[in-house]
């Protein structure tokens, strides 16, 4: 499977046409369309029915399309969420590896009945609670839907916690150890992030994302998140390879090349050490470089052609 | 289990006369009677005898009454503790479900031998070991009578071959996993942050209520006393500030009327935070955590001074 590049995403309500029409013009990788806490109890039928014109118009900016789920009735929620176009179910407050078997099984229907190829759609598993936590690593291996995982952070799970959110260091160590460790024994990319101090709360703090980003970048994290549209770009630029970062890469893997022929395992470079494993970070920063620019490309034609449709008044 | 105020379970060495006689004026919400490592091996009957009058002192002013006993020592231990007034006991060392289940089974031999109701006894599990950490799952669902759970620090360190250090937190890990897992089984973990649970100070109520806040806010619930000095900063950290408390009665009002709109995503006035379902759920929590907390303090503000009129 070519690799996902999933830096930039805006989690919204469904059911908020504002968002959801506009949700195109932000330039995300992904898009994340919620059926479960922004949306009120009163409206979940009613956001049931939006799912197609929110697919439609989040592609519309070439952006993959998860959909977060209400993890208390899936039945409900899976057959109007897997249609045409979706990318990913994400399922919030995961508990269980039962959970996650039941969730399969509704997918797997949903995508029989709609005639989408069995196995497309991915499933995100959320770890917020502690028993989450305590249950990861049954949890991530529980479907071949999942492919990525991350430990568990935010405001259920500092509910459950019992922790104030903003605190200035890392309530969270234990947790993103934990859901590191598990996606690295199963072979899942790891979607967490480093801990940045933030008191604040501020959702939309661009320079605190874009430092994030970068920090995350250099311990070769790839993914990111965001609830406020001023995270999109730092994230989008952050996350990608600067043209130094690649330039230099291309000269250690030739390097590197160079010395394998000759039948060294390691070498000199400038006064810095280059050996396989050098080597190896290498070419991993070449093709994440490659992904990003290809993604790059496919949302900017996408958008072009939307903005050229509005234009046209239709 | 229903739920349970015990943010500071004060230790108090058994044979320490004095100390047992104070052990009710400091407000705590339990107190500890410690048979354990306080008390020279010869001395362990006379401390044991010392119970029948230490458990009602200890719980004149409104707190909980646990005694730690000796693992290796337990039956006899649990024989001299078990009496009305005991909430329950603490339990150093063990590794495993079946040492909880022994546990277990003589304290259940003793409910029905003193006549008091069957399950009424709690246990709070101190770990002091690797391998009852990396147990800790099925000691922690080993009985449902387990409440809380902490780390022995000192021995566990022992039992590691860790020379401590303030500089540095040897239980980042340790630590996490028992907060997680204890909490994942719905039990209180309890302790305090780095170094006083390996290095306690007693005279600084600031330096105190800052490193029980820390602990607070990485997951613990309650907190293991070694000295009087620590139950007024401890309670302290644990109640919300009136500042707090407003703000979250402020979240709860604006996403009523949110919800009352047909939207779950409300901005918070004069900041770029969403309110939503967790968010709004937190304050709920939170709110009521406080006014459990107020009246566990009205009712043990009582009991004082219904003990101070009889003349104590």
């Amino acid at each position: 499977m070519a690799r996902r590049v999933r830096r930039s995403s805006l989690t919204m309500p469904i059911n908020t046409p504002r968002f959801v029409e506009r949700s195109w013009t932000r330039n995300c990788d992904y898009l994340n369309f919620d059926f479960e806490d922004s949306v009120p109890q009163s409206q979940k039928p009613y956001a049931r029915t939006l799912v197609a014109k929110a697919i439609k118009h989040g592609q519309m900016g070439g952006a993959d399309i998860n959909l977060r789920i209400n993890c208390s009735y899936p039945e409900a929620d899976v057959p109007a969420a897997v249609l045409p176009g979706l990318m990913q179910i994400n399922f919030p407050k995961a508990e269980t590896a039962a959970q996650m078997r039941h969730l399969d099984r509704l997918i797997t229907e949903a995508e029989r009945v709609q005639g989408i190829r069995p196995g497309t759609v991915r499933i995100g598993a959320n770890i917020e609670t502690t028993l989450g936590v305590a249950n990861s690593y049954e949890i991530a291996s529980a479907s071949p839907r999942i492919d990525a995982f991350a430990g568990g952070t935010g405001y259920d799970m500092s509910m459950d916690m019992g922790v104030e959110m903003f605190v200035g260091f890392d309530q969270f160590v234990y947790n993103r150890g934990e859901g590191a460790l598990v996606a690295m024994a199963l072979g899942l990319e790891y979607t967490g992030s480093v801990y940045m101090p933030d008191t604040t709360g501020n959702v939309g703090n661009a320079e605190l994302t874009r430092q994030r980003a970068e920090a995350n970048r250099q311990v070769g994290l790839r993914a990111g998140s965001g609830l406020h549209p001023n995270t999109v770009e730092p994230q989008n630029i952050g996350l990608t390879p600067t043209p130094e970062e690649v330039e230099d890469a291309k000269r250690v893997l030739a390097f590197f090349e160079q010395i394998d022929e000759q039948g060294e395992v390691e070498g000199n470079l400038d006064g810095r050490l280059v050996d396989k494993y050098e080597a190896a970070r290498a070419a991993e920063l070449i093709e994440w470089s490659e992904a990003c620019a290809k993604k790059d490309a496919l949302k900017a034609k996408c958008q072009a052609r939307a903005r050229e449709l509005e234009a046209q008044g239709s | 289990m229903e739920p349970f105020v015990r943010r500071s379970h004060l230790i108090v060495p058994a044979l320490d006369e004095t100390q047992v006689e104070a052990s009710w004026t400091h407000d705590a919400d339990a107190v500890v009677l410690d048979l354990t490592d306080a008390v020279p091996d010869m001395d362990k009957p006379r401390a044991r005898d010392v119970l029948k009058m230490a458990i009602p002192i200890a719980a004149r002013g409104g707190a909980e009454v646990f005694v730690h006993i000796n693992r290796a020592l337990a039956y006899a231990d649990i024989a001299a503790a078990v009496q009305p007034g005991l909430k329950g006991i603490v339990v150093t060392g063990t590794e495993n479900a079946a040492d909880v289940e022994a546990i277990d089974t003589t304290l259940v031999a003793f409910e029905k031998k003193r006549g008091l109701m069957h399950g009424s006894l709690y246990i709070i599990i101190m770990l002091d070991s690797g391998k009852g950490l990396w147990q800790i799952r099925e000691i922690v669902n080993a009985s449902p009578r387990i409440c809380s759970i902490g780390l022995d620090e000192g021995n566990l360190c022992r039992h590691m071959g860790i020379v401590p250090n303030a500089a540095f937190d040897p239980f980042v890990y340790a630590k996490g996993r028992l907060i997680i897992e204890s909490r994942a089984a719905k039990r209180q973990p309890i302790g305090i942050s780095h170094p006083y649970g390996l290095f306690p100070q007693f005279d600084d109520a600031e330096a105190i209520h800052t490193l029980v806040l820390k602990g607070k806010n990485t997951g613990f619930a309650g907190v293991m006393c070694s000295h009087p000095a620590w139950v007024e900063p401890c309670h302290r950290a644990f109640t919300p500030t009136e500042e707090r408390l407003e703000f979250y009665r402020e979240t709860r009002r604006l996403f009523a009327k949110g919800i009352a709109m047909g939207t779950a995503a409300i901005p918070y006035p004069g900041t770029t935070m969403m309110i939503d379902v967790p968010v709004d759920e937190r304050a709920r929590i939170t709110l009521e955590l406080y006014d459990r907390y107020a009246a566990r303090d009205a009712e043990k503000a009582a009991t004082v001074k219904r003990a101070r009129a009889s003349g104590f």
